[in-house]
């Protein structure tokens, strides 16, 4: 008899719980879209290439935050991405580059959109340094981008260079190995940049980009990029079909995809872009 | 196009090259130049503040010779020209024409396009300058028209309604004639040009160095204290310095202790500063990162460089000054001082083919101006991001049939290679400084899709020296 009157009450305080959580949720979510869209309004800094912005929360990098570029392996190409970025942040001030190794090539920089004649390089002889650097630079208010090649980096280090970040208006770019990727991060934004093999071409190769993660918001989105190291273009990745299918006769063709996909015709022309 | 009152008229004083071609020239009534050439830029002329000009390029021009004066303005009532003293300071520079060439270099990176000449008599120096090119030898001054004389210009227009246009022409005449017929300064000037009179070069008063000292039979050793003590110094340099209307570009600090070898702290800056503030922080990181003794009798702070705070010395990145520009040149300070010089660098592209000649890095703190860089040599290939510091060797292994790549072996890694292009030679000769170089580039991608730049040496072996990251 007691448990069934308790039932309902207990029930009732559930609920009651439940919704004031569920009430809680949406405060806090409008609370962290109201914060991004003041900071959206301190500006966001596309990443030069339109396909890559689609894919991320703000349709490019925050000022005044961190974003992490992870490489899957080594000659991945995440430079290449970042070094457009870091290009277009250009137009509101110089970009620092923190070059602790010192084998980051200029005249590929060059190539690749940076204007030398507006970027500091810093060479710090060592780690601290190094760290002391980016984060004098990324207060400063006049400068537009922080790029920072950096694999080992301490959870208070990389606290103190997002506080840094906070307090200026350049965009930080960390660009780190693997590694990082198990290591946890205080990045507004985390981005895995993975070398996909391409088609046989020249000097044209093709990178598979995820954005991990995105601070205040649920995303884990990927995009497909065919990049150009000759030209520097880069453009949405064309999935060609299987060369071996597109030799057979086109009966053969529309029948092996009716097996496979269980749908209708295919699509006519070979290039379908995703 | 400058314009200056004289008298009830107002009149041109300097026409650019463009305005000239449209007929326009100095001492022009100025609605007559106006109305020749009405998309012309007007500014009244301000001949203390080009003299004062003149006098901060004098203090460059002390490297290259002891003895710098401003040109003589006897008969002229402007002053366009430093006259240098070179005799027994060519060799330093190699030559004539090496100091000539250094020396507008250094003007340029102060903004300043420069005619230089040298000649043996100061008169001659300053008509090739002007009217000339080449060494000043009596055949080439003879070929040059009066203007170059030196002369003011009622009697240029004199001579030249004679015909008389050239100083051949003038010297084919009878020499005692010319006095009673242009008056002295004519055959003054011409004698100055030959050497036939001294001209005397008045040199400018070099400046005073600026500094302030403590000493103290008790020595000190907290660095509250030394911060202390440098605070008031920089105070006194920066008085000294404010009352002469000029800012600091270089700080020296000298720390000197009874038991050591004295420190000295270097601190440039990038434009002039008279903030004892941010200077202050600049001498505290550059403290912090210096051995210093452990207990200082004496403190010595000069102030090595300065220049008018009205001047503007560099505008790093081609901005607008602006706060966020003071900002970053501040930072620019900051990471010189704790980092140094060659660590804050701006990286200059270079036509050289081998990769690592390729680029030379200028530090910031030594770049005066941003308009004279060189336009940079175009790439014609894809060059990695990442350059190795040393190319590392590799192990290459090839298909038995075709001899195509098969894979790299690279920091106990295999790497499977799906495709590679075809290879580009970078080839230098035999008798360059650096010795000879032969490499036969590749770009290697992996079947994972990693990109690598190889090359085979002369000898066969094969070399990682970048990755397109």
């Amino acid at each position: 008899m007691t448990n069934e009157e308790n039932h309902p009450a207990e029930s009732f305080a559930a609920d009651c719980r439940a919704v004031a959580i569920q009430k809680l949720r949406t405060e806090l979510g409008h609370l962290r879209r109201g914060q991004r869209q003041s900071v959206r309004a301190n500006g966001v800094v596309s990443t030069g290439i339109a396909e890559l912005d689609d894919i991320l929360p703000d349709r490019g990098l925050l000022r005044g935050t961190l974003s992490e570029w992870i490489a899957a392996e080594h000659g991945s190409g995440s430079l290449t991405l970042v070094l457009r970025a870091a290009s277009q942040a250009q137009c509101d001030g110089p970009l620092v580059v923190v070059d602790g190794l010192r084998c980051l090539y200029a005249p590929a920089m060059k190539a690749k959109g940076v204007r030398l004649e507006e970027m500091i390089l810093v060479r710090p002889k060592s780690r601290t340094d190094g760290l002391w650097a980016v984060e004098q630079s990324l207060k400063c208010p006049g400068i537009g981008a922080v790029l920072f090649p950096v694999d080992d980096l301490k959870t208070q280090d990389f606290r103190r260079l997002q506080l840094a970040a906070e307090s200026g208006t350049a965009i930080g770019i960390l660009v780190r190995s693997m590694s990082a990727q198990k290591q946890r991060g205080w990045a507004d934004l985390r981005i895995l940049v993975t070398p996909i093999p391409s088609p046989a071409r020249l000097f044209c190769r093709r990178l598979e980009v995820r954005c991990l993660h995105a601070k205040g918001t649920l995303t884990d989105k990927t995009v497909e990029l065919d990049v150009c190291d000759e030209t520097g273009a880069v453009c949405l990745a064309a999935r060609l079909s299987d060369p071996a299918t597109a030799l057979r006769p086109p009966e053969a063709q529309i029948n092996s995809v009716r097996a496979v996909s269980g749908v209708g015709p295919p699509n006519a022309g070979r290039h379908s872009v995703e | 196009m400058l314009y200056q009152e004289s008298g009830h008229r107002t009149q041109v004083v300097t026409a650019s090259s463009e305005a000239v071609r449209h007929g326009i020239g100095s001492g022009m009534a100025l609605v007559e130049a106006q109305a020749l050439l009405q998309s012309a830029v007007f500014l009244p002329h301000d001949a203390d503040a080009d003299r004062l000009a003149l006098q901060t390029l004098a203090s460059v021009c002390y490297r290259f010779s002891p003895q710098v004066g401003l040109e003589p303005t006897e008969n002229t009532p402007t002053t366009h020209s430093l006259v240098l003293d070179i005799t027994g300071c060519t060799h330093l520079f190699g030559g004539d024409s090496g100091l000539a060439r250094q020396l507008v270099i250094e003007l340029a990176e102060l903004g300043y396009f420069a005619h230089v000449a040298t000649a043996n008599t100061i008169g001659a120096a300053w008509a090739i300058a002007r009217y000339g090119h080449g060494a000043g030898s009596a055949r080439r001054l003879k070929s040059l028209p009066v203007e170059a004389l030196r002369i003011p210009e009622k009697l240029t227009t004199r001579l030249r309604e004679f015909d008389l246009r050239t100083i051949g022409q003038l010297l084919a005449l009878p020499q005692e004639t010319l006095p009673s017929r242009f008056g002295k300064v004519l055959t003054e000037r011409l004698d100055q040009m030959f050497g036939r009179r001294a001209e005397l070069l008045i040199p400018l008063p070099r400046p005073e160095p600026v500094f302030a000292q403590w000493a103290s039979d008790d020595p000190i050793g907290h660095p509250a204290a030394i911060r202390h003590v440098c605070a008031d110094l920089l105070t006194e340099v920066l008085d000294t310095l404010k009352s002469r209307g000029e800012g600091l570009l270089r700080l020296t600090l000298t720390l000197d202790s009874e038991s050591t070898a004295p420190a000295t702290l270097d601190i440039g800056l990038a434009k002039p500063a008279e903030s004892a503030t941010h200077l202050l922080n600049l001498i505290q990181l550059k403290l912090e990162v210096t051995a210093v003794p452990e207990w200082l009798n004496a403190i010595r702070m000069e102030a090595s460089v300065t220049a008018p705070l009205q001047t503007q010395q560099r505008n790093l990145f081609g901005l607008q000054e602006s706060t966020d520009n003071g900002s970053v040149r501040r930072l620019v300070d900051r990471l010189t001082a704790r980092l140094g010089r060659d660590s804050v660098v701006r990286p200059n592209l270079l036509p050289e083919a081998v990769p690592e000649q390729a680029v030379e890095f200028t530090p910031l703190a030594e770049i005066v101006s941003e308009a004279r860089s060189a336009p940079a040599p175009a790439i014609a290939s894809a060059r990695p991001l990442i350059l190795l510091p040393q190319p590392e060797l590799i192990r290459v292994t090839f298909t038995a049939g075709d001899g195509t790549l098969e894979s790299i072996r690279w920091n106990g890694c295999c790497y499977p290679v799906a495709h590679h292009t075809e290879p580009e030679r970078i080839a230098t000769a035999w008798w360059q400084e650096t010795g000879s170089v032969r490499r036969d580039y590749c770009q290697v991608e992996t079947q994972a899709g990693a990109r690598f730049w190889i090359f085979r040496d002369g000898n066969g072996n094969w070399f990682l020296h970048g990755l397109f990251e």
